[in-house]
């Protein structure tokens, strides 16, 4: 097997040279991590306490999310109701897990099917040159200036709403980031000698592209999906709350927002909530993101310097 | 004119040309007849029988080649023409028109004062890169970037319309309804806004032109107005300008929220109504000034920065 990509610190070269070196790597790279960017590990354990919270929905939520007690509409918190009652009295803590589920699913899945999507458009436009790829890199160009919400209303126009609807919709406004920093790492890691080196060895252009480019490829593409994540995780939050989102009885954290608009004056914690939700994984997810990019730069520029 | 400039106009001739076609299609693909559609909202009836549908196709011409039908409809659309409103029966052109121009105020107003703030911001955090400024800026825009602007509205309202009573709620009318909504659009940009701007005047910083002019005896400030921030501020026009296309039509729910009579509240509503005529001129318009904006920016990126040019140039 090919030395996959260079080690992120000095420290832990030792350990990734060695042949059973795998966990040693992610256990260094943790822990260089964790030494070297307060803010990433905080931000981190952060976002995944949300997810972990979210798994173990079903277990936590100690109501179900739609059950109404119209008698205790708009009740405060308490040792039964964490988070107090809505509008129709149902439980909001449990709403808030049972909505999260929602948002960041449909996030997550959007977001791998734009990665893939845009991985492989970038590479084929760098691949391809000439026509295709100014074709593309212009669709890029206007793909990002347009409206997302727009898309996705017009999509709901003509298919309908649904949660397929909903994906396509946020796919095809999402895939561009991804298909133009694949194209421009693409573009470099060919021109790079150890390409050609694998080239002249007889290399075939497929064991290439999965030993060589992907590697590479993988960690950008991750921060960028951590850097999206915030956005996109907004988006269909938005979506949501002009009722093209989630369809009740389902319910998410934008949704549970725009239901509580008109009682604004009278329950402002049930706006208030749901919005820190997203609030507070949207900044956690994107702080991770920025983390995982600064590092990726002070690796670039230690490995430059090193040479 | 240099052949790249000619080249970005023929692009974008075509990129318009397959968006209105696209268009122009919508109401094709729907399951509704879009004769019946027409019908329905000309009659108020949904009970025609099949002759007089027949007889109205013929009527409209709607039984052509889909494609005689989209030239015809393009000459009319270049010319203003986008028909009546299903809804208000009133033109078109003059309901895309007037949301037009309360979108372009709404917009320049909420990315004007991101512009505004994130500009300076970014410098002097730039300029003192670890300070106590350069982290509170850092983190405040970190924040800022993570709020959703509809919770940031509601919040506003109750806060300024509700609790202090210095502003209206919603609507728009006169100066004073303009700012919660520029405000809680403003947010996000400006976190955008200031990212970049640090990060490219710590390029200029580090940029050998800036350090030859430092070490030839220039103040730090003359050396920044003379030569660093006009370099610096490119990253931030462009993205200003991606934003400006963006928000232009997809302030649907700030809209939506404040009762903003602007462009993506027309098209919302247009959705939501069936109003396939506000729709297409909408969309239309939205995509036209979109790829305009693209256009300038990239043309106006050209001539601002030297090494742009020859690669255009030789492109």
């Amino acid at each position: 097997m090919p030395q996959l990509d260079t080690p992120l610190s000095p420290d832990s070269v030792q350990g990734m040279r060695s042949r059973m070196g795998n966990l040693h790597m992610v256990k260094s790279w943790l822990v260089h991590l964790s030494r070297h960017n307060r803010t990433l590990l905080v931000a981190g354990s952060v976002f995944a306490t949300v997810i972990v919270l979210l798994l173990l929905t079903p277990w936590i939520a100690q109501h179900a999310p739609s059950a109404m007690t119209l008698s205790e509409r708009f009740a405060g918190p308490s040792a039964e109701h964490w988070l107090g009652q809505d509008h129709l009295g149902r439980d909001v803590f449990s709403r808030l897990l049972y909505g999260g589920q929602f948002s960041v699913s449909i996030t997550t899945i959007t977001l791998v099917i734009s990665a893939v999507v845009g991985t492989l458009l970038g590479v084929i436009s760098a691949r391809a040159g000439g026509v295709v790829d100014e074709f593309l890199m212009r669709l890029v160009d206007l793909m990002i200036s347009f409206p997302d919400v727009l898309v996705a209303l017009l999509l709901v126009a003509i298919l309908g709403p649904g949660y397929g609807t909903l994906i396509l919709a946020l796919t095809i406004t999402g895939w561009t980031p991804f298909a133009r920093m694949t194209r421009g790492l693409a573009l470099e890691i060919n021109a790079k000698d150890y390409i050609r080196a694998a080239e002249i060895l007889g290399c075939s252009r497929t064991f290439i592209i999965v030993y060589h480019v992907i590697p590479n490829v993988l960690r950008p593409l991750a921060t960028i999906a951590f850097l999206r994540f915030g956005h996109k995780l907004i988006t269909v939050g938005s979506l949501s709350f002009l009722g093209l989102g989630v369809q009740p009885p389902d319910t998410d954290w934008a949704a549970m927002l725009a239901e509580a608009l008109p009682y604004l004056d009278r329950a402002p914690a049930l706006v208030l909530i749901p919005g820190l939700a997203i609030f507070i994984t949207a900044l956690s997810v994107t702080l991770v993101g920025q983390g995982l990019e600064a590092h990726l730069d002070a690796k670039m520029k230690w490995r430059h310097e090193s040479k | 004119m240099p052949i790249f400039i000619l080249r970005r106009f023929a692009v974008l001739a075509l990129a318009l040309l397959v968006v209105t076609f696209l268009v122009f299609l919508i109401p094709y693909i729907g399951e509704t007849d879009p004769v019946r559609a027409l019908a329905r909202a000309r009659f108020g009836r949904l009970d025609l029988d099949a002759a007089t549908i027949e007889a109205l196709r013929l009527e409209l011409g709607m039984h052509r080649p889909l494609i005689v039908q989209y030239l015809d409809w393009l000459r009319s659309a270049v010319t203003g023409d986008f028909g009546n409103s299903y809804m208000s029966r009133e033109p078109v052109v003059e309901q895309v028109w007037s949301a037009l121009k309360v979108s372009v105020v709404l917009t320049l107003a909420s990315l004007g004062f991101a512009f505004a703030v994130a500009v300076p911001a970014g410098s002097i955090a730039a300029l003192r890169q670890g300070g106590s400024f350069d982290m509170a800026t850092k983190s405040l825009s970190q924040a800022f970037v993570a709020v959703p602007e509809y919770w940031l509205a509601p919040m506003s309202i109750l806060v300024f319309a509700l609790y202090l009573g210095w502003l209206p709620s919603a609507g728009w009318r006169g100066p004073e309804s303009v700012i919660l909504p520029a405000l809680a659009l403003s947010l996000r940009p400006m976190g955008y806004f200031t990212q970049v701007m640090r990060a490219s005047m710590i390029d200029v910083l580090n940029s050998p032109h800036i350090v030859a002019a430092h070490s030839r005896g220039l103040s730090v400030r003359r050396t920044l107005i003379a030569h660093g921030l006009r370099n610096a501020l490119l990253p931030v026009i462009t993205l200003f300008s991606v934003w400006m296309a963006g928000l232009l039509g997809g302030a649907v729910v700030i809209e939506v929220i404040f009762a903003v009579p602007g462009m993506g509240r027309l098209v919302y509503s247009a959705i939501v109504n069936g109003d396939i005529p506000v729709l297409q001129a909408g969309l239309v318009a939205i995509v036209t000034l979109a790829v305009v904006i693209n256009t300038v920016t990239d043309l106006a990126y050209t001539v601002l920065n030297p090494v742009v040019r020859i690669d255009n140039a030789t492109a």
